[in-house]
């Protein structure tokens, strides 16, 4: 079942009413009852005072001659307007003033409350001291002026009220709508708000504190809650986003694998090739030389030569394509991810005494590399930096990091320019090398390590890889104290490399 | 006359090498590894020192080290096939022989050939690396 809603200031109306509905008839007779008691208390107290002065004159004056002049003494209290009846009772007979009709005399009834009988007429007696006889004054006075005094006064009572209750009420409605106003704007807004449009604000301009205090903590909550919503909505919004680069990247990213390991595969055999191919060439040459002139293997070797020449073009063929796919393509990438896939890879194959702590800046900013170079690139690092901590044990460090040139130590020897760079640092804990080691570690095949643990080529890799990344590189070492490798990356744009390739595109891979 | 050490692991490289340079005028000695090569270099001398550079045992960028440090004057020659080559033991990926090349030019090498090179590019670039004073007489 549905309750009956009903708003605030007709409620407030509704209770105003009900309250004077109550309280107005109570007061309307009241009032009323008042003025009456006292005007018939007048009425009745002015009635006796006549009755018994005007007994006092005749008590007085009692030397009347003849009836008529007791009946004219009666007239005169007609006369003096008050009084309509006018009888005088001695002993059996009943004298009665001659301004009034005989018979009239008959419906005298004795009144003890104002208008008792309910003949409009007030009686009352007076008992003279007359000698000899019992004599009893009788008035009737008209009730009329002052019952329609009363009348006239229950009319303006009545009037007053109906005044008093018709400004009331519109006092009331005002003061509801004081109070409702404020409220009303508000549940408005609210509405809005509630029906999706969350910037509206909830000002309330009231002067009273609780309806004030309820709007501002409104408010409070609404902006706290947009604020929530929108940071929200951006956070979705900036999750996507790197959700869909991510995406694009790793595609991109399993591409250039793909074509990797096609090219790495095809430069192996070519390498194969050419090996055979060199002996090969050069033999017709020397036979070629040897033979006669006039010699009919002459044009067959020719042949060969040319059927030879074909195939180190093939072989040439190849090697474009596996350079091409390994060497010319690079990407712009936020290189992170790239790193911690190196990483996997590196905590497989150290022991469990050398711990590995890593401290990577997701979106620090993108590079432009060859994933699989920066991949080698962190394998070689921190396979040095084991094999460094191989006896002792220890730590190693490596983190990425956006870093201002100007505030890197090394950044003016190394040749940075006033710039950002991406600064991928490998530190150990490990023996470290001592001055002229240190002097010789980017020459091929140089290695401190044991015969059987590593090929030396590591750091002159690196070095290579760093080159071709336009980076720098930064060795510090101390015998004992660990060695840190910076490697500083400039910061290159996807829409660099994105419009660079699209260059590419257009000239067609039609070797 | 000027002399030439070969050092190639693949038996027909060196036959085919020594012929050319005999027929070009040079002295040559072939050898199959690089301490072979050394033995040689240090037994007769040379002028002129060919070796590939990815061989078994030590490889020709130690090699080219080795001879730099002992026969500073001895001219070098590093030729490879070109492509790439996975060392063994070696992760995570293969290397392009144009790293070793770089590497053997690093470690100072006078020149880097890639296989199969014409005859007359060998030849010349000989000639020219030689034609200043000789070794020998």
């Amino acid at each position: 079942m549905k309750r009956s809603l009903k708003s605030l200031s007709s409620r407030v109306v509704i209770a105003a009413l009900i309250i004077h509905a109550v309280l107005l008839p109570i007061l309307f007779y009241g009032l009323l009852t008042v003025v009456r008691h006292s005007e018939e208390e007048m009425f009745v107290d002015q009635v006796r005072i006549f009755s018994r002065v005007f007994a006092d004159t005749m008590d007085t004056d009692l030397e009347f001659d003849s009836e008529a002049e007791l009946i004219a003494h009666l007239d005169s209290a007609i006369l003096g307007g008050t009084c309509m009846f006018a009888a005088l009772e001695l002993g059996d007979r009943l004298l009665v003033s001659s301004l009034m009709q005989p018979e009239d005399a008959e419906h005298y009834a004795e009144d003890f409350r104002f208008g008792e009988n309910d003949d409009g007429v007030y009686y009352t007696s007076a008992p003279l001291q007359f000698p000899e006889q019992m004599a009893i004054l009788k008035f009737g006075f008209d009730e009329g002026p002052t019952t329609a005094r009363i009348e006239s006064a229950r009319g303006t009572i009545l009037f007053i009220i109906i005044g008093y209750l018709v400004v009331s009420l519109s006092l009331v409605t005002f003061l509801a709508n004081i109070v409702t106003g404020p409220l009303q704007r508000l549940r408005r807004v609210s509405r809005e708000i509630a029906s999706g449009d969350y910037g509206r604000k909830l000002s309330v301009d009231s002067n009273i504190l609780e309806i004030n205090e309820l709007g501002s903590n409104l408010e409070n909550m609404r902006s706290a809650l947009v604020g929530v919503n929108a940071r929200l909505q951006q956070e979705i919004a900036d999750r996507e986003a790197a959700q869909a680069e991510q995406r694009k990247v790793e595609g991109h990213m399993r591409h250039m694998q793909r074509l990797q390991s096609i090219g790495t595969l095809a430069g192996g055999v070519a390498h194969e090739f050419n090996n055979v191919l060199l002996p090969i060439l050069m033999y017709i040459d020397l036979a070629l030389e040897d033979l006669p002139t006039d010699s009919p293997t002459r044009s067959k070797l020719e042949r060969v030569m040319r059927l030879a020449n074909r195939a180190k073009n093939l072989s040439q063929q190849i090697l474009t394509f596996g350079r091409r796919s390994t060497e010319v393509t690079q990407v712009a990438l936020d290189v992170a991810p790239v790193i911690e896939e190196a990483l996997s890879m590196v905590r497989a194959m150290v022991p469990a005494n050398i711990e590995i702590r890593t401290d990577i800046e997701h979106q620090a900013g993108t590079i432009v590399c060859d994933p699989a170079e920066i991949q080698q690139l962190v394998v070689n690092l921190c396979s040095n930096a084991y094999h460094s901590m191989l006896k002792g044990g220890g730590h190693m460090t490596v983190s990425l990091k956006l870093v201002d040139s100007a505030d890197e130590l090394s950044g003016r020897h190394l040749g940075l320019s006033d710039d950002e760079y991406l600064r991928l640092r490998v530190a150990d804990t490990g023996v470290g090398m001592d001055p002229p080691t240190l002097q010789r570690i980017f020459e091929p095949f140089f290695t401190k390590r044991e015969v059987g643990q590593g090929t030396g080529l590591g750091l002159s890799v690196v070095h290579g890889i760093v080159e071709r990344h336009d980076g720098k590189i930064n060795v510090s070492s101390e015998v004992n104290g660990g060695t840190t490798v910076d490697i500083y990356f400039p910061l290159g744009s996807l829409r660099e490399i994105l419009s660079q390739e699209e260059h590419e595109n257009d000239q067609g891979y039609h070797h | 006359m000027t002399r030439v050490i070969i050092i190639d692991d693949e038996e027909d490289i060196r036959i085919v090498l020594k012929e050319i340079f005999v027929r070009a005028g040079f002295e040559a000695q072939v050898a199959s590894n690089a301490s072979d090569g050394m033995d040689l270099l240090r037994e007769h001398g040379a002028d002129l020192v060919v070796t590939d550079v990815i061989m078994p045992g030590k490889n020709g960028v130690d090699t080219v080290y080795d001879i730099r440090m002992e026969f500073p004057n001895t001219k070098i020659i590093v030729i490879s096939g070109g492509g790439n080559v996975t060392p063994a033991n070696y992760e995570p990926a293969s290397i392009k022989t144009t790293a070793y090349l770089a590497s053997a030019e690093a470690v100072g090498a006078d020149l880097t050939l890639t296989k199969p090179f014409d005859r007359e590019d060998l030849i010349s670039a000989a000639r020219e690396l030689t034609a200043g004073p000789k070794l020998t007489n």
